[in-house]
């Protein structure tokens, strides 16, 4: 005996698959749908990775820095340039903050040296000589010894373009203004406005000999495809083991330069991480779910070709082929589908988008996409697969092929489910860029399966008891259905019941994530900030805006400290730690913050308590007890803060005591002044302190006149002009808000198409018992009402449950993922509910009409 | 002898204790080019014994010899290839490939198995059952007659030793019953095959050489 042809197998797989091209259209679309969101997603992701990754080097200049407050020593030096990789470039920076004067002005001011390759990334846009290029550094800064300034600073100081200032011991002159900075990132426009020199220039003023906190920087450009994170193990593994102010210097990634950009980033990458994954597992329940009902038909066909003596083998090759078709197929369509879209992406989102941003597809997307199609939905469908082996070709003789219900041994059940749980976990951690959150993400949606499995259980053990009640025939009927085709409604329930927990997922932990990176509703963007306002300036300061029809928003004191213990423990600000997670990085940096203390006796629109009470609103130094403090949530988290630890600040060598009543959470977002840490009134008001503010809603014109006014009047009072800074940080939060909801959206959509593929293929299945009730003499009405009472149950119980763990499970995502953005939006909730059991109930009502239409006869030729 | 059953057993255990015994103590031998009619009420076993000739189910005890070989002591993938090339199978229900027309149904045991010439027999077989006009029909284009004829053809394609037939005129009405059956028995008689059919039609069982009635799973 022979084998058969090589294509034998493949061939019938195909001729099966055309003969049943309903299921499989309805395979290929749903799979193709999710995949087509996952290779969208991905490269989506990746574009605007790429495209805001850009954007945070323009910040840094660079991929990487090394910075100190001290000259580096040239051995030091040496030691850290080993561990960068052959054609790495480099370029020196230095900068302090310092006062600078006209004839009779003066005004803090930051000075940068920069050298000729400065910027390695973005553009610096001058007023007249445009972007800067090597040759304006070299000749305008560097031999000429001229300064360009920020404009603000021609305006405080009452200076032209061509005139002079006197920076330390040597003058320069204002040869042009800085229009555009890539380099004046969100967190350091609260400062002082910038003045540019050449690097060679700085040891010219005789400010780097003195006493003031000089940072100094060398900025790496990096070869193509370097390995970032494992290049700053290496080299914080070297800075550890050095000794003295060597062990100080920072390792200053692009990504950690913008604090805020770069948290949103995150987010961003996170969120659209997670909704590409989501995207699969909801192609892959619908998949997995068609597959069932297409499996269970033709156990019949695999039962003649087994009497017909192929072996069970064969006819599980002959189902591996049809599945192996079906994910290609379905991988295939979805890269034509993402190649027609995604070049189309950025004309649809030109108005949004940012000038030069590009959708790309990704390689490696397609390619995985292909593996996954193939593979995945083998995966996804192997438990179903297994029910082959339930199959015996002796049930031939016995008319109920597909009927049976064999109990498959339970190890080996739970064997089949192995491969989609490790498929999933390594999916979940590939996106999630985490161990632990990937490990979570499916340890939950594990819970949720079984959580939902038992409610399943119970639902249909409560329809059973309901249908021995009295009521309407075809309601008991109805129930006893639900009863009875246990299998099929638990199938059932769990796909519509994941579904809504997964696409309610999405939109669920949106909201949070949407509160955290929009504006308020009542937001106006601050035209101008005021530092250093002094007490006794308040009054008259407000009155002179008052009479120009300006009001000063915010008002807010700054005093100035240092942590010097934590619970009586002495505070250490330096952790020799290397920083491995982001998470880590950013504590890090915390650490070794001056602190700015603030006081108030209410909290601000953009703050709103987490966790513990309301501060008192008066100390009582008689009390013995310590002063009352506020801590931002996410600072206490990563300073290992909690409610009750008793903190030791150092205020201007006066020792305080307080204790932190509550956490808070702070929108940074509303650009009003905010600050990690505050105190209850009657603390700190004796300290020596400025008040900050800020203006808004002001046009160009008035905002010149404003600034002069207080310039002229206040001359200590430095004024900022946030405007473009603001402008700037906005545009990227409303570009990340619509990317959250685009994404967000195209979830959904697939997780419709899922739903109401399911809904209609579990009433197809129906349509032999449907058409028995028509020959038995049930009225269409009667038939009708019997299938939306059981399809309204499912879809109610299923949408209601799924919605409720949804809410658990994004909850737990927001918690861990998302630093704890999480808002409960009832209206998303009630809505995908009453979505799910319209779509249920609509659907089955649709396809009741083809049974109601056909004619009893097609039960007699069955 | 084609085929020779001693003291053959089979139940069904139901708990710990207790089973249901369809077939017990059979004896049977049946010789080569013989026809045999089962008759029975449902539910006396047929249908068992007959998943038990076919291979597709195994005795609870006693022997089974087909062609000399025990059945029980061959493995699946023995048993598989044995009934591939030993026995045709006829159901009453047809059971043909939907998507596969009459030819391609006719010629899958045969492909299944690499024949090169199985296009061709299966035209041959196509021709013997008089549908050679049908072949490129699928299933659901043919008459319940058209149908159990290409399911004989199948069931022949492979010159199997023995012919098992599982009520081959049930779905099927009188006259067209009696035209698949002359079909049938023309062809055992042509080709010598040997045949074991099991019905309720006491006619059709008349034309066999032999009638067994099963009864509470032993033959009276």
């Amino acid at each position: 005996m022979k084998n058969p042809p090589a294509f034998f197998w493949l061939k019938l797989a195909f001729r099966e698959l055309l003969n049943n091209r309903r299921f499989s259209l309805f395979f290929l679309f749903n799979l193709a749908l999710g995949l087509a969101g996952f290779i969208a997603l991905d490269s989506f992701k990746e574009s605007l990775d790429n495209h805001l990754g850009q954007n945070s080097k323009a910040i840094l200049g660079a991929d990487i820095a090394l910075t100190s407050y001290l000259p580096f020593e040239e051995k030091t030096l040496d030691a850290l340039e080993a561990r960068f990789p052959q054609n790495t470039l480099s370029t020196r920076k230095t900068s302090l903050f310092t006062m600078v004067a006209t004839e009779d002005q003066t005004r803090l001011v930051q000075i940068t040296g920069i050298e000729k390759e400065f910027p390695f990334y973005g553009k610096m846009v001058l007023k007249n000589n445009g972007v800067v290029e090597s040759k304006n550094v070299e000749q305008s800064l560097a031999l000429s010894g001229e300064a360009w300034v920020y404009p603000e600073l021609l305006f405080m100081l009452g200076l032209k373009l061509g005139g002079s200032l006197k920076i330390g011991e040597k003058k320069f002159r204002i040869a042009d203004t800085v229009l555009d900075d890539p380099s004046s990132s969100f967190s350091s426009f609260g400062l002082a406005p910038r003045v540019y020199l050449a690097y060679s220039q700085m040891q010219e003023t005789a400010l780097l000999s003195k006493k003031s906190r000089i940072s100094y920087q060398r900025l790496y450009r990096l070869p193509d495809g370097t390995d970032l994170s494992g290049l700053v193990v290496k080299l914080q593994n070297k800075i550890n083991s050095f000794e003295g102010s060597d062990s100080k210097i920072r390792i200053l990634t692009h990504k950690r330069a913008g604090n805020n950009l770069g948290r949103l980033l995150g987010y961003l990458n996170d969120y659209l991480g997670l909704v590409a994954m989501i995207a699969v597992f909801l192609a892959g329940i619908g998949a997995a779910y068609l597959f069932r009902n297409y499996l269970v038909h033709r156990f019949r066909e695999i039962s003649i070709l087994m009497s017909l003596g192929a072996t069970r083998q064969q006819t599980y090759r002959m189902v591996l082929w049809q599945l192996g078709l079906l994910g290609t197929g379905a991988a295939l369509i979805a890269i034509i589908i993402s190649l027609a879209i995604l070049p189309l992406l950025p004309l649809l989102l030109k108005q949004f988008l940012p000038n030069g941003f590009e959708t790309q597809l990704s390689l490696g997307s397609l390619l995985f996409a292909l593996v996954l199609g193939g593979v995945g939905s083998l995966v996804f469908c192997l438990p179903v697969l297994s029910r082959i082996r339930t199959v015996q070709p002796l049930q031939l003789f016995h008319k109920n092929i597909g009927q049976q219900d064999a109990t498959p041994v339970l190890w080996r059940q739970a064997l089949s489910y192995l491969p989609l749980l490790i498929l999933s976990w390594s999916l979940s951690v590939w996106q999630s860029h985490s161990l632990i959150v990937g490990s979570a993400f499916v340890g939950m949606l594990l819970a949720s399966i079984l959580f939902l499995g038992s409610i399943a259980w119970l639902v249909l053990f409560l329809a059973g008891k309901l249908s021995q009640t009295s009521g309407s025939t075809m309601k008991r009927l109805a129930f006893r259905n639900l009863q009875r085709n246990r299998t099929g409604a638990i199938s059932c329930f769990l796909a519509l019941a994941l579904g809504t927990l997964l696409i309610n997922l999405i939109p669920q932990i949106y909201q949070g994530l949407q509160e955290e990176v929009s504006r308020p509703d009542d937001f106006r963007i601050p035209s101008l900030f005021l530092f250093d306002i002094q007490p006794e300036q308040m009054e008259p300061l407000q009155k002179t805006l008052s009479a120009e029809k300006v009001n000063l928003n915010y008002l807010s004191p700054i005093v100035r400290a240092r942590l010097e213990k934590v619970n009586g423990n002495k505070f250490d600000a330096n952790s020799k730690e290397v920083s491995l997670t982001r998470e880590q990085e950013r504590q890090q940096n915390f650490r070794r913050h001056n602190l700015n203390l603030s006081y108030r006796t209410q909290l601000s629109d953009s703050e709103q308590i987490v966790e513990g009470r309301p501060m008192t609103t008066n100390f009582d130094l008689d009390s013995g007890k310590p002063a009352e403090i506020s801590l931002e949530v996410r600072y206490a988290e990563r300073m290992g803060f909690k409610l009750g630890d008793l903190l030791t600040f150092n205020v201007q060598e006066v020792l305080v005591e307080a204790i932190v009543i509550n956490l808070r959470r702070v929108q940074w977002n509303s650009f009003q002044p905010n600050f990690f840490i505050l105190f209850q009134p009657g603390v700190l008001e004796d300290a020596p302190g400025t008040f900050v503010g800020s203006i808004g809603g002001l046009v160009a014109s008035r905002r010149m006149n404003v600034q002069n006014l207080i310039v002229s009047d206040y001359p200590n009072v430095s004024v900022i002009d946030v405007t473009r800074m603001v402008g700037r940080v906005l545009k990227i939060s409303d570009q990340m808000v619509l990317a959250l909801r685009m994404m967000a959206y195209l979830s959904i959509l697939a997780g419709l198409v899922v739903v109401f593929s399911i809904a209609r293929h579990e009433v197809e299945g129906r349509l032999w018992e449907l058409n028995l009730l028509k020959v038995l003499g049930a009225r269409f009405s009667d038939i009708q009402k019997m299938i939306q009472i059981e399809f309204a149950v499912l879809g109610i119980f299923a949408g209601l449950f799924g919605v409720a763990v949804s809410l658990i499970m994004s909850y737990g995502i927001s918690w861990w993922f998302f630093e704890n953005l999480w808002k409960w939006t009832w209206q998303t909730s009630l809505g995908s509910i009453i979505g799910v059991t319209s779509l249920s109930v609509g659907v089955a009502w649709l396809a009741t009409q083809r049974t109601l239409r056909s004619s009893p006869l097609n039960l007699l030729r069955s | 002898m084609i085929l020779e059953i001693k003291g053959l057993d089979k139940f069904f255990p139901q708990t710990d204790h207790d089973k249901i015994e369809v077939l017990k103590n059979l004896n049977l031998q049946v010789e080569e080019g013989e026809t045999v009619a089962v008759v029975g009420q449902s539910g006396s076993g047929k249908s068992t014994l007959l998943s038990l000739l076919a291979g597709l189910d195994r005795q609870s005890s006693g022997s089974l010899r087909l062609r000399g070989q025990e059945i029980s002591a061959m493995s699946e993938v023995k048993l598989t290839q044995f009934r591939a090339e030993n026995i045709g199978i006829i159901f009453q229900q047809f059971y043909l490939m939907p998507h596969l027309t009459a030819l391609e149904n006719v010629s899958l045991p045969l492909e299944m198995f690499g024949h090169k010439d199985s296009l061709q027999r299966a035209r041959e077989a196509l021709l013997q059952v008089g549908l050679e006009e049908r072949e490129k029909h699928f299933p659901h284009q043919l008459s319940g007659g058209e149908s159990q004829r290409v399911a004989i053809a199948r069931a022949i394609v492979i010159r199997p030793a023995i012919l098992l037939a599982d009520e081959p005129t049930g779905n099927l009405d009188n006259a067209t019953g009696v035209q698949v059956s002359n079909l049938l028995f023309d062809l055992v008689q042509t080709t010598g095959m040997t045949l074991l059919l099991v019905t309720h039609n006491t006619e059709l069982a008349l034309r066999c050489s032999r009638q067994l009635t099963l009864q509470s799973g032993t033959f009276q």
